[in-house]
């Protein structure tokens, strides 16, 4: 196949079939509104996300064979796809193939579900958009695609009073960073004259305030996604109410987007002599130590869950940091194994979560959240979830020989790396960090271990195979990769490598 | 283009913001929280096609304030959908009402 | 045909995947998991034991995990060889142990499975010269520590207690961490042998900070100075954890650490004498909280703290054998005093010294390897603590080392052997207190405790083959081999030796004159109360937690939950980020 082709279906299956899965779905909850047959919606998606990743994968294999990064065009809007991408939308798809299955069950008993796995797909196809593109404002309309879906998907309980708060939230405040990613572009555009984010780069030859004010504008718009501490206000109240297979799709994949997308924008105005990168670090510091502490004193599992994504994201933005502004490459790969890693353990945390939340409360009708002491003793009946979730817990809490530690590692190892006085005290910090927040994660799977069960745990309904197949995928892939770092190196390789020749001097 | 008219512009933005920042500051209804954010996003587009205009691009300038008009359209109307939704579930469209979610 | 390559992977992976079968043979069949869990650490015992007929200095395998991982290499020389069999076997001991002890509880293959995960992680620990791997297997320890201390859930002291070990032994793990950083960042390789032959390579102050955060690290890891806190409290955990992961092998760790960097930071200045220092504060406030201590296996958590405190203090003293040595020692009386104590407590059901008297007459055997282990803890000769002990005195006196250090040290070994008559005095002698039933001790138990037994009698007689295997694989260690005579010369005609005898004496007959001693008693009252309130420790860890806590908690505040100040803070963010970029500008 044509790669040409190829990429233009990579953007297309999703989009497409997002309208078709509604449209098909709809009909037939018209059609079957009092039968017990399923809704089809659910296989057209998973159909289409596999068919996305077909695509995905001729383009993939192109490019290595290549070895050269794949640069498209319509009209003037240009697409290259390189590491970056490759990592992001092999990322997304595997989480929302997985996510899909998850809802199988979870999403079943709802009415609605086409508007979910449509919106589903939607966000996904965004995200793979997003990944690529290389044109400033095309980015954000990439962006916002994906911002709108899950504003309706965090809101998908529509008639709950808490789900609707935090949409209402999530909505005005993601509105309001777009605006200022709009005028950044703007300003930027009017500084440089174009949107192409390369040609950009060879049109600044000296700071101006005009793109630093630009580049603030970016850094806060996109940071509200991002959850940068202390424009986080949203997070815990969106990734907390959203469904569980959502939660774990915002928390693993769509705030690392925003960062991505900053990313990509900062590369094209890297040379305006702002320093963006202390800036990242910054709020990486932040985000750290905010998210822990919040964390701390948390008696909702997935609110939780929520904060810890917050410190996970200050990880990530310190990696990324130092990648910029002291040319670390490793800081960079680390932080981009940091972003897979933490994908793959927050989704299994959320999922875990979620099979709890599921059966104890959700199958029976019921919209009470997961507090701790639900999970007392949860091993007893629940053993594999329990165990799942614990290996998600104790790999966020970088313990070996998990995932997370790794990732942790090699980010930390390549700050190091930098021999900047700064920066080794900000390692130690960093790791006090994840120190503080076994704090909260080890007591969790404690409760999970004792021997009486609380009555909560005794009366919840036993767990489908739908929701065991992504668990269980995903304890496989944190474990493993936990032992064998050195697996997903061609990914993060040229992922922090393409990162890097972007922000180079 | 002279420098007086991009002043002008340039300040109708910063005011056009700014007044839809305050609004999201200040007001409780949701309602008027929207049309705050309605507000800011008149100023980005205001923005974008004088960009356009003084790159000597009006064309693409137009074409993303367009594309920014649709996706802001979108916005309002999920955000009036959850306004309606509130309404009906809460009772109110005080957001102090719906400020449970907390700590 | 024995060959080192296959023996060092089955020594680290047979209790690994020992760990997954018996997890994966689930709770209902419990005999099996009894018995597979004994098999694959006796399995494990063997081929480490094997090892001693193949070692060899220098790598012997590696594996390239590329990047900021180097290699991960492994080695089988005489110092990790001989702590991993210390682990392998005391750790079969302890599953043996386990049999009796742990019959009948609920959860077994969370117990057995860590157990077997944990004895792997050890070997790996200490058979490992890529200082990444070691400290991946370092946090596996702790890992497993936790899980094991905190093994009975449903107790919020034993939560309490998991929770306190893994936090403490994680922050001074950032240590170690923060060395193996700084390695990476200067020499591109974790390689730790390569490090130690030439530390000069180094700058001098980042040699220094890899210096100190080791000594952290190791002070966390074997429960010293100021982290001396968690051990006691780690004592919710079963006896046989208690026994094998709480004196014989993790808490010995830190100690492994020190003496393995010895050669690379001993000339970093003030080093020697910090890690001096370190021991002998913990071995001395360790051993004064003994004195006062009222539950059984709290006495000899703080005796292990004491007696790591020795062998802290004769690697900063420079003599790598005798504190390897007295950790040979240690770890055999010590794991038989916590058997023997875990068989007692099985037996009577509590924990608390007040509570027991008089169970010689009931529990005999419990009695004879507790009074052999206790023989050996006060340093009594011919049990294997006295010789080693001497050897730790005697390398205080030598090389120039301060006086006043050794005198301490020496005052120590009396406090050491006044608690551990009080100890056996409380439990075994006296008048019985207690009028329920008491469980004779089990079969396995007996099993387990005679091979320690015999041992704290005898391992001293291995001085020869242990300094050899020591001296010939650690080129950079300058260790002497010392054969039995040259040790019997060595420690009998030392006048040391006798002044310790006569001060070991002294702290027997303290014990037994405390009848006519109450002044110098009431004249010591204020140092009991501050011994046993654990010398304001205790008080600085509450403050902390509860300070972090507070601060969580008080943060929460800003989470207003109202979405005008949500945008507040987006509008304050803009301000500061305009502000910090013009002025970085």
């Amino acid at each position: 196949m044509d790669v040409n082709t190829a990429f233009t279906w990579l953007l297309m299956v999703p989009m497409i079939s997002s309208a078709v899965i509604y449209l098909i779905g709809r009909i037939f909850s018209r059609g079957l509104k009092n039968d017990k047959k399923t809704n089809p919606a659910k296989w057209l998606a998973l159909i289409a996300l596999l068919v996305t990743g077909i695509f995905l994968y001729f383009i993939i294999t192109n490019v290595f064979s290549t070895g050269q990064t794949h640069y498209q065009n319509f009209g003037d809007v240009w697409f290259r796809f390189d590491g970056i991408s490759m990592m992001l939308s092999l990322l997304v798809l595997v989480l929302g193939i997985l996510v899909t299955i998850y809802s199988f069950t979870y999403m079943g008993k709802e009415s609605g579900e086409e508007k979910f796995y449509a919106l589903l797909v939607m966000m996904i196809g965004a995200i793979n958009g997003l990944g690529c593109a290389l044109d400033l404002f095309n980015l954000w309309v990439w962006f916002e695609v994906m911002t709108i879906s899950s504003i309706v998907l965090v809101a998908f309980y529509k008639d709950q009073a808490a789900s609707l708060e935090a949409g209402v939230k999530y909505l005005i405040q993601s509105a309001t960073g777009s605006v200022m990613v709009v005028i950044g572009i703007a300003l930027i555009f009017l500084e440089t004259g174009t949107l192409n984010i390369e040609m950009m780069r060879m049109s600044i030859n000296s700071p101006s305030p005009f793109l630093i004010i630009g580049g603030a504008l970016l850094v806060i718009g996109f940071g509200v996604k991002i959850a940068m501490v202390p424009l986080h206000t949203w997070l815990p109240d969106a990734h907390s109410q959203a469904p569980s297979g959502i939660s774990a799709m915002l928390s693993g994949v769509v705030i690392e987007v925003g960062l991505i997308a900053l990313l990509r924008a900062l590369g094209g105005i890297a040379l305006s002599g702002g320093r963006w990168g202390y800036l990242l670090i910054g709020f990486g510091v932040l985000n750290m130590i905010v998210g822990n502490l919040l964390a701390l004193r948390q008696n909702e599992v997935k609110r939780l869950l929520a904060y810890s994504s917050l410190s996970h994201v200050g990880y990530m933005l310190l990696g990324f940091g130092v990648l910029i502004s002291l040319n670390g490459l490793l800081a960079g790969v680390g932080a981009v194994f940091h972003l897979i890693t933490h994908g793959l353990m927050k989704s299994l945390a959320f999922l875990a979560a979620g099979v709890f939340l599921y059966n104890f409360h959700i199958s029976k009708g019921s919209h009470k959240v997961l507090v701790l002491d639900d999970l007392n003793g949860a091993s007893k009946k629940y053993p594999f979830t329990a165990f799942a979730f614990s290996v998600a817990l104790l790999s966020l809490g970088g313990l070996p020989p998990l995932a997370g530690f790794m990732s942790k590692w090699q980010l930390l190892a390549g700050i190091a790396q930098t021999q900047n006085t700064i920066m080794i005290i900000l390692v130690i910090f960093a790791g006090l960090m994840s120190v503080l927040s076994l704090g909260y994660y080890a007591p969790l799977v404690n409760r999970m271990y004792r021997k009486e069960p609380a009555d909560i745990v005794m009366e919840g309904e036993s767990v489908s195979i739908w929701m065991y197949i992504p668990l269980a995928l995903l304890t496989l892939a944190v474990v493993v990769l936990g032992f064998v770092p050195s697996l997903l190196y061609w990914l993060t390789g040229p992922a922090g490598y393409s990162l890097f020749i972007f922000f180079g001097q | 283009m002279n420098i007086s008219t991009s002043m002008i512009v340039l300040i109708a933005v910063m005011g056009l913001f700014g007044v839809g920042l305050y609004c999201l500051l200040i007001t409780r209804n949701l309602i008027r929280l929207l049309v705050g954010l309605q507000i800011m996003v008149k100023g980005a587009m205001l923005l974008l096609v004088f960009v356009g205009q003084s790159q000597g691009q009006p064309s693409l300038g137009q074409s993303m304030a367009l594309t920014v008009i649709v996706a802001d359209t979108i916005v309002a109307v999920i955000g009036l959908a959850l306004a309606v939704q509130v309404k009906r579930i809460v009772g109110t469209l005080d957001i102090a009402d719906i400020s449970k979610l907390k700590r | 045909m024995l060959q080192i390559e296959p023996l060092v992977l089955i020594t680290i992976l047979v209790p690994w995947f020992g760990a997954s079968v018996v997890w994966l043979i689930g709770d209902r069949y419990e005999k099996i998991q009894h018995v597979s869990a004994v098999v694959f650490s006796i399995t494990a015992a063997i081929s480490s034991i094997a090892m001693l007929w193949v070692y060899k200095s220098g790598t012997v395998l590696s594996f390239s995990m590329g990047s900021a991982y180097g290699d991960f290499t492994f080695i089988s020389d005489g110092l990790g060889l001989f702590l991993s069999i210390v682990a392998t076997v005391i750790g079969a001991l302890a599953i043996i142990f386990s049999v009796d002890y742990m019959h009948g509880s609920a959860q077994l293959g969370r117990y057995y499975s860590f157990v077997l995960f944990f004895i792997g992680a050890m070997v790996g620990l200490v058979l490992t010269s890529n200082l990444l791997l070691m400290f991946i297997f370092w946090e596996i320890t702790a890992l497993c520590s936790y899980a094991l201390i905190s093994f009975y859930n449903d107790d919020p002291k034993a939560v309490a207690g998991g929770m306190k070990a893994l936090i403490m032994t994680q922050v001074g793990g950032l240590g170690l961490l923060l060395a193996a950083a700084l390695l990476f960042a200067y020499s591109g390789s974790f390689d730790i042998n390569i490090f130690i032959s030439n530390p000069s390579l180094f700058p001098s102050n980042i040699l220094a900070i890899m210096a100190f955060g080791m000594l952290i690290a190791a002070a966390a890891k074997s429960a010293q100075f100021p982290f001396q806190t968690w051990l006691p409290d780690a004592m919710e955990a079963p006896s046989p954890i208690s026994a094998l992961i709480h004196a014989a092998t993790m808490v010995n760790a830190g100690v492994y650490l020190l003496a393995r960097f010895y050669p690379a930071f001993k000339d970093v200045p003030g080093w020697t004498m910090s890690v001096m220092i370190v021991g002998m504060l913990s071995a001395l406030m360790a051993a004064l909280m003994a004195l006062v201590a009222n539950d059984l296996k709290r006495v000899l958590a703080y005796s292990t703290v004491s007696q790591l405190g020795y062998m802290v203090y004769a690697v900063g003293a420079g003599d790598i054998l005798a504190s390897q040595f007295h950790l040979f020692s240690h770890s055999v009386f010590k794991a038989l005093l916590f058997l023997a104590a875990g068989a007692v407590i099985h037996s009577v059901g509590t924990r608390d010294m007040r509570e027991m008297g008089g169970l010689g007459k009931e529990l005999p055997f419990a009695r004879t390897v507790f009074i052999i282990g206790s023989l050996a803890l006060a340093g009594i000769p011919i049990f294997n603590g006295f010789w080693s002990k001497e050897l730790i005195l005697e390398a205080g006196l030598e090389h120039g080392n301060p006086i006043w250090i050794y005198v301490i040290m020496l005052i120590v070994t009396g406090l050491t052997a006044l608690y551990t008559t009080r100890c056996v005095w409380m439990v075994f002698y006296g008048e019985n207190k207690l009028d329920r039933h008491i469980h004779p001790v089990g079969r396995n138990m007996k099993i387990a405790l005679t091979p320690l037994a015999i041992g704290a009698f005898s391992t001293w007689i291995l001085i020869g083959p242990f300094s050899k295997m020591m001296s010939s694989s650690l080129p950079v260690h300058s260790i002497q081999e010392v054969n039995l005579s040259e040790l019997f010369n060595h420690v009998v005609f030392a006048p040391a030796t006798w002044i310790a005898l006569a001060v070991i004496a002294l702290g027997i007959m303290t014990w037994f004159g405390r009848g006519t001693l109450t002044g110098i008693r009431q004249a010591l009252k204020p140092i009991a109360g501050m011994a046993e309130a654990s010398f304001g420790f205790e008080k600085i860890n509450k403050f902390i937690v509860g300070a972090t806590q507070g601060l969580g908690e008080s943060l929460r505040i800003t989470q207003t939950g109202k979405l005008n100040w949500n945008v507040f803070y987006i509008l304050v963010t803009l301000v500061v980020v305009f502000a910090v970029l013009m002025i970085g500008a």
